[in-house]
């Protein structure tokens, strides 16, 4: 099959577009980084890309809240073309900032109707923090991006990532539609159930606080290992979206012969 | 039109917790000021010139979180009813992030605006309006940023504040004429001219100047000159002659700094210096495909005024240095270093004593950490090393090192090579990031006088993460498309000091001062040609590709302007639309000015001044304890206790590249991810001694460097592989009838000077780069009413950066019951310059070094790796600190079976590490160090040595106490 390409969005603050195009290239994909001021220019070329990447960072420095006017500036410069390529069901993860961006931007957790329902809140300690935390996947989660995962270890460096729904019904929806991903082992911020991550109803959008692509090998566990080139658990997640991609295409290909 | 104001309040889904500021200042007001505050609530407010009430609340406030009100709105709060409302904004021309961003929000949404931000607090609690005041001026707002208006609470519900909404405006009458300066007064005249314009220079300097400029010279020029000769631009006294002791130095930097590099290259051939000395940063080639470039900065006098400010600026600036370096190296790892005044002072009976118009120092401490935690935060920078250092001399002036380690290709896509650079004549020079304001004028010159109550507030500025890291993407694109030729930063001294710099490689330039960008109108020539505005770099771009590198700058988002050309006309041409306003011969600027002739002694080591001596009547009286109590209340003791919440609130992760975190001796950063080889890392590590200045700098300044290489000695760097930097901060070291301690401080500096070259040369490794700082110096009052005068603590701080052996680095705790610990590097004597020797008053000699066994040792270590299980450098605390450290990172217990006295366990001689390895390997192990183990490691969580057992969590707690 082709590889699958992905963009990887990058400027005005963010900053872990270069460790995430290396996550995706080494779990298959052919990442492109692309200036989201380049992308603004020809919003169309977007078609061209199989999924995308919001990566982490501080764009436009958290000012009025973490994510904000990037979600503005995805609305208001990409507009239709970013949201035909959400409909069109390519698969979306957003790391930190990114994750932030598309909560503001309405598609978690409901991209249909894009109903504001969740915020990531200011830490309740108060403060950015840079730590490993153990994480859980949900036994039923629909997400594409954790399929087949279980407990696993990443950094966090983050100061607004406490989830808040709200209402409380939101989650009960959320936990029984299987779209709560991930949860950390302890509590770390104050995120509403520990969560650290979830998905649309499709499994296919993807937000987290924690970082994958800081731990795609050994190499940057959070003390020296000796087999520094082993894969680390982060690159596990881009690596399933990859293979889910292959599997899309291999299942067209065949609903193509059916013809 | 007029303006809106709109407020933002937290829902009830928000939380109440608010961000932990809020409550530590709350805490801070109680304990610190002795103001009965129960708990403070913030608002945020914007004002914007612009918009409809329904578009601006879904841009400014998350549905779920906040709510935005745009009139009249008393506030419900948990806590009750709230005593006073104190209504902070920035005050004009301060930079203003929240409002940049809000008004680049505006516009995505088609809203044309200006917008300001700012906070309303609540106070809640018993307190008065002095007390308010209080608060507002010491937690809430620095004053000379920003401008707090305190209201009973009734009364500020009362006015309508909705209404006549006005946002902060420059308004600067000033016409753009320059004025012409005769130099032909008297004495005194001249000395009152350098003084009322901040130039900095003595008069015999501006008589120097007034022999060149027989009939006057323009402000623009004067002050072109001032910001070049500035001590902070020019380092006279580390270029200076000096007498000492009767013996002549031809320079210090010269004899001992740039001479120790020399000779250790030529002595080992070193084939791996690329740059030194010589660019903004150090470069050096440890890899195949990238070379490093390392630079430290101090920002100490803008640090003083606002921390917050001061280390944001900093740590942006030094980034600058190595975007700088060469045709530009991205930056991959910060490094901080803080020297401050204990957070815990004043005690309360020594209020009075402390400097009045600084700081306290729990402030500055949380403001330069929290400058540092946004300026490395914001930019995508993992801050990998550091440390903080407490002592009560800093008190007066707090010391921010900051370092940045960069990389660059070998060779660009266009084949060049990435660590030259060269400007031609014809060269198009353009300005790039942000535009020029009055902030910051006058930085280099006032940074090179003492601190008094009169600082330009001017000096004080707030950097902006956001418009730096824009520069930073455009800047490296445009380099790889290879659309410049030469570059540099626009650091102290801005423009009069980058093109000034830079006009040397083609000797001459001219710039039109009109053609910059400004943040309002009003500015002056002189101020557009000094102004330090932040986030700014100068380029020189071949005039055929002025167009594509303006293009990619549109399409970044960054401001460019191109302000002139490069001539060989042998001058620096100023221009004011297009009239002549200074034409400065650059051979006058950089060469001509006097060497300066100075005055040192030394004759041995002496106590502290008596500042210090009236602060430390609690310490004179604490009695020796047991080595049981003693170590555990060296555990707790601010230099040595655990700063992980600190320094877990810098992202040291980022860019995915951190090997080893900054909770061990050094970090370590890999390379593959930013184009090395797989195999590489780089170890970076740093030391200090300021102490053992009061002994003997010589021997302060060995141990920095023996400190620093035992940091990335342990973080598994090759000591043949390793350089150095060297920071120098000082209290005034020049001799005069206001200093008459100068020529002592002098002697000071010299013999740290020649300790620094004997060990260099000793250890076999370069200096790549450094800076001094020579004025660090409070001269004023107390806040008892008494003058007082104080330096900080003679302090060189030392950075170490080595290679690294991916896969061969040991953790720094212990691992498994069962291993053997040993103390490698000997049982040192003396407990002089020790922390426990602070603590308890203990008057001793210092620990000798011996460097030759040092640095065979550490070589012996770099071959041995693979054999330890755990290995930890002593330092602070001495031996059996370091050792409850492996305990506490292993959760084991360790059971010695040597006998230890005060000085065993605490005296702080270089050169050793504590060691763990598996009993099996004690063979191999004892064939390589002939050395006896000191006990094991258990699985027991307490410490037993001469028959006391120490319970684990006792020695956990007490470290883990923090401040």
């Amino acid at each position: 099959m082709s590889q699958p390409v992905f963009l990887i969005l990058s400027g005005d603050g963010i900053n872990c577009e270069r460790e995430t195009a290396a996550a995706l290239a080494a779990a298959g994909a052919k990442a492109e980084i692309v200036h989201i001021n380049d992308l603004a220019a020809r919003p169309d070329s977007l078609a061209r890309f199989d999924g995308m990447a919001i990566p982490g960072g501080f764009s436009f420095g958290d000012e009025l809240g973490s994510g904000q006017i990037l979600a503005l500036k995805i609305r208001h410069k990409l507009g239709k073309n970013f949201f035909d390529f959400i409909a069109a069901r390519k698969p979306v993860i957003g790391i930190c900032n990114g994750f932030q961006a598309l909560v503001k931007l309405g598609l978690l957790p409901y991209p249909e109707t894009q109903k504001r329902v969740m915020a990531l809140a200011p830490n309740a300690q108060g403060g950015f923090i840079d730590r490993w935390v153990t994480l859980q996947p949900a036994q039923n989660s629909v997400c594409k991006w954790t399929e087949g995962m279980e407990t696993f270890d990443l950094p966090i460096r983050h100061g607004e990532g406490r989830v808040v729904f709200s209402e409380d019904a939101i989650y009960h929806e959320l936990r029984d539609n299987g779209q709560i991903a991930l949860s950390y082992a302890e509590d770390v911020n104050g995120s509403h159930k520990r969560i650290a991550g979830l998905c649309d109803p499709s499994g296919l959008i993807f937000g987290l606080m924690p970082h994958p692509e800081a731990f795609a090998h050994q190499a940057t566990h959070r003390t020296p290992q000796r087999a520094f080139m082993a894969a680390g658990a982060g690159l596990r997640i881009f690596k399933n979206i990859v293979y889910y991609l292959a599997e899309n295409q291999k299942e067209k290909i065949y609903a193509g012969r059916q013809h | 039109m007029t303006a809106l104001r709109i407020e933002i309040e937290n829902t009830a889904p928000a939380g109440r917790n608010q961000g932990g500021r809020l409550e530590k200042w709350a805490a801070e007001a109680r304990e610190t000021l002795n103001v009965p505050l129960t708990a403070i609530a913030e608002v945020k407010v914007y004002k914007t010139t612009n918009g409809k009430a329904e578009d601006l609340a879904a841009v400014f406030a998350d549905p779920v979180l906040q709510q935005a009100h745009f009139s009249h709105k008393e506030y419900r709060f948990l806590h009750g009813a709230p005593a006073f409302v104190v209504d902070v904004g920035f005050r004009a021309g301060v930079t203003d992030n929240p409002g940049h961003a809000a008004a680049e929000a505006l516009a995505l949404c088609g809203i044309e605006a200006r917008v300001a931000s700012g906070s309303l607090y609540f106070l809640f609690g018993e307190l008065d309006a002095a007390g308010a005041e209080k608060v507002a001026r010491e937690l809430l707002a620095n004053d000379l940023l920003q401008k707090a208006e305190i209201y009973p609470a009734n009364d500020f519900y009362a006015r309508d504040r909705f209404k006549n909404v006005k946002l902060p405006e420059v308004v600067r009458t000033a016409d753009a004429r320059v004025e012409k300066i005769s130099l032909d007064i008297a004495d005194g005249a001249l000395e009152a001219l350098s003084r009322q314009r901040c130039l900095a220079l003595t008069v015999d300097e501006l008589k120097h100047v007034r022999g060149a400029f027989k009939t006057g010279l323009t402000d623009v020029e004067l002050e072109i000159i001032a910001q070049s000769w500035s001590e902070h631009c020019r380092h006279k006294i580390f270029g200076a002659e000096i007498d000492y002791n009767g013996e002549k130095i031809d320079s210090l930097y010269k004899t001992f700094v740039k001479r120790a590099t020399q000779d250790v290259k030529r002595s080992r051939k070193l084939g791996w210096l690329v740059s030194v000395f010589s660019d903004n940063a150090g470069i050096v080639r440890f890899d195949d495909h990238i070379d490093l470039c390392i630079k430290v900065e101090t920002h100490n006098s803008p640090s003083a005024l606002d921390p917050y400010g001061g280390a944001l600026t900093g740590i942006l600036g030094v980034n600058r240095d190595i975007l700088g370096a060469g045709l530009g190296a991205r930056p991959v790892a910060n490094t901080d270093v803080f020297c401050l005044a204990p957070p815990d002072m004043p005690a309360r009976d020594e209020e009075q004593f402390m400097p009045r118009g600084v700081k306290a120092p729990k402030r500055v401490l949380e403001g330069v950490h929290k400058g540092v935690e946004d300026g490395g935060n914001k930019s995508g920078i993992p801050t990998v090393n550091g440390a903080f250092f407490f002592d009560r001399d800093y008190a007066g002036k707090p010391l921010v090192f900051v370092g940045t380690v960069g990389v660059l290709p070998h060779a660009l896509p266009d084949g060049r090579k990435a660590a030259e650079k060269q400007a031609n004549v014809g060269d198009r020079i353009f300005m790039i990031g942000g535009a020029i304001g009055a902030d910051g004028i006058h930085g280099a010159t006032f940074s090179s006088m003492e601190i008094d109550e009169n600082a330009p507030a001017t000096a004080v500025q707030i950097g902006d993460p956001l418009t730096q890291k824009r520069v930073t993407d455009f800047l490296l694109d445009a380099r790889d498309l290879g659309l410049y030729s030469a570059i540099t930063d626009n650091g102290a001294g801005g423009l009069s000091s980058s093109v000034g710099e830079m006009a040397q490689m083609t000797n001459g330039a001219e710039i039109d001062l009109a053609l910059c960008p400004v943040k309002y109108p009003g500015l002056k020539p002189w101020e557009l040609m000094v102004s330090e505005s932040q986030e700014r770099m100068t380029v020189a771009v071949p005039p055929k590709h002025a167009k594509a590198f303006l293009d990619r700058a549109e399409r970044h988002g960054v401001s460019a302007a191109d302000i002139g050309s490069f001539t060989d006309s042998g001058n620096l041409e100023v221009l004011y639309n297009k009239e002549r306003v200074a034409s400065l011969p650059l051979d006058f600027l950089h060469d001509s000015l006097p060497q300066m002739k100075l005055k040192a002694t030394w004759d041995g080591g002496r106590p502290r001044a008596n500042w210090s001596a009236q602060t430390r009547l609690q310490d004179r009286t604490r009695k020796a304890e047991n080595l049981d109590a003693a170590l555990l209340r060296l555990l707790q003791a601010p230099n040595i206790t655990s700063k992980e919440k600190w320094v877990r609130a810098y992202d040291h992760e980022v860019q995915a590249a951190t090997h080893v975190k900054p909770f061990a001796d050094g970090g370590v950063i890999w390379l593959k991810p930013h184009g090395g080889a797989e195999e590489n890392g780089v170890a970076i590590g740093c030391g200090l001694a300021p102490r053992l200045s009061l002994h003997d700098p010589y021997l302060m300044a060995q141990y920095a460097v023996d400190e620093a290489v035992r940091n990335i000695v342990a973080a598994g760097g090759d000591p043949d592989m390793c350089c150095l930097l060297d920071n120098f901060c000082w209290p005034d070291p020049v001799q005069s009838e206001k200093n008459p301690e100068g020529a002592y401080r002098l002697g000071q500096l010299v013999r740290a000077c020649q300790g620094l070259y004997d060990v260099c040369t000793g250890y076999g490794m370069p200096l790549v780069s450094g800076k001094d700082s020579m004025k660090n110096d409070f001269k004023g009052k107390d806040k008892g009413g008494r003058d007082i005068a104080f330096g900080v603590l003679p302090t060189l701080l030392v950075t170490a950066m080595a290679r690294v052996k991916m896969g061969s680095v040991p953790v720094n705790r212990f691992c498994a019951a069962g291993d053997l610990i040993y103390l490698l590097g000997g049982a040192g004597k003396g407990l002089g310059g020790s922390e426990y020797a602070h603590i308890y008053n203990v008057r001793d000699n210092a620990p000798a070094i011996d460097m030759e066994h040092n640095i065979a040792l550490y070589r012996r270590i770099h071959q041995a790796l693979p054999l330890f299980s755990s290995l930890h450098d002593v330092s602070e605390g001495g031996m059996l600190v370091a050792l409850s450290e492996s305990m506490i990172g292993g959760s084991k217990g360790a059971k010695l079976s040597v006998a230890l006295d005060a000085d065993a366990s605490f005296n702080e001689a270089p050169g050793r590490f504590i060691v763990s390895v598996p009993a099996a390997k004690r063979e191999t192990f004892g064939k390589i160090f002939t050395v006896q183990p000191i006990g094991t490691v258990t699985d027991d969580a307490e410490l037993s040595f001469n028959g006391i057992s120490l319970p684990l969590d006792k020695i956990s707690a007490a470290w883990k106490k923090g401040f």
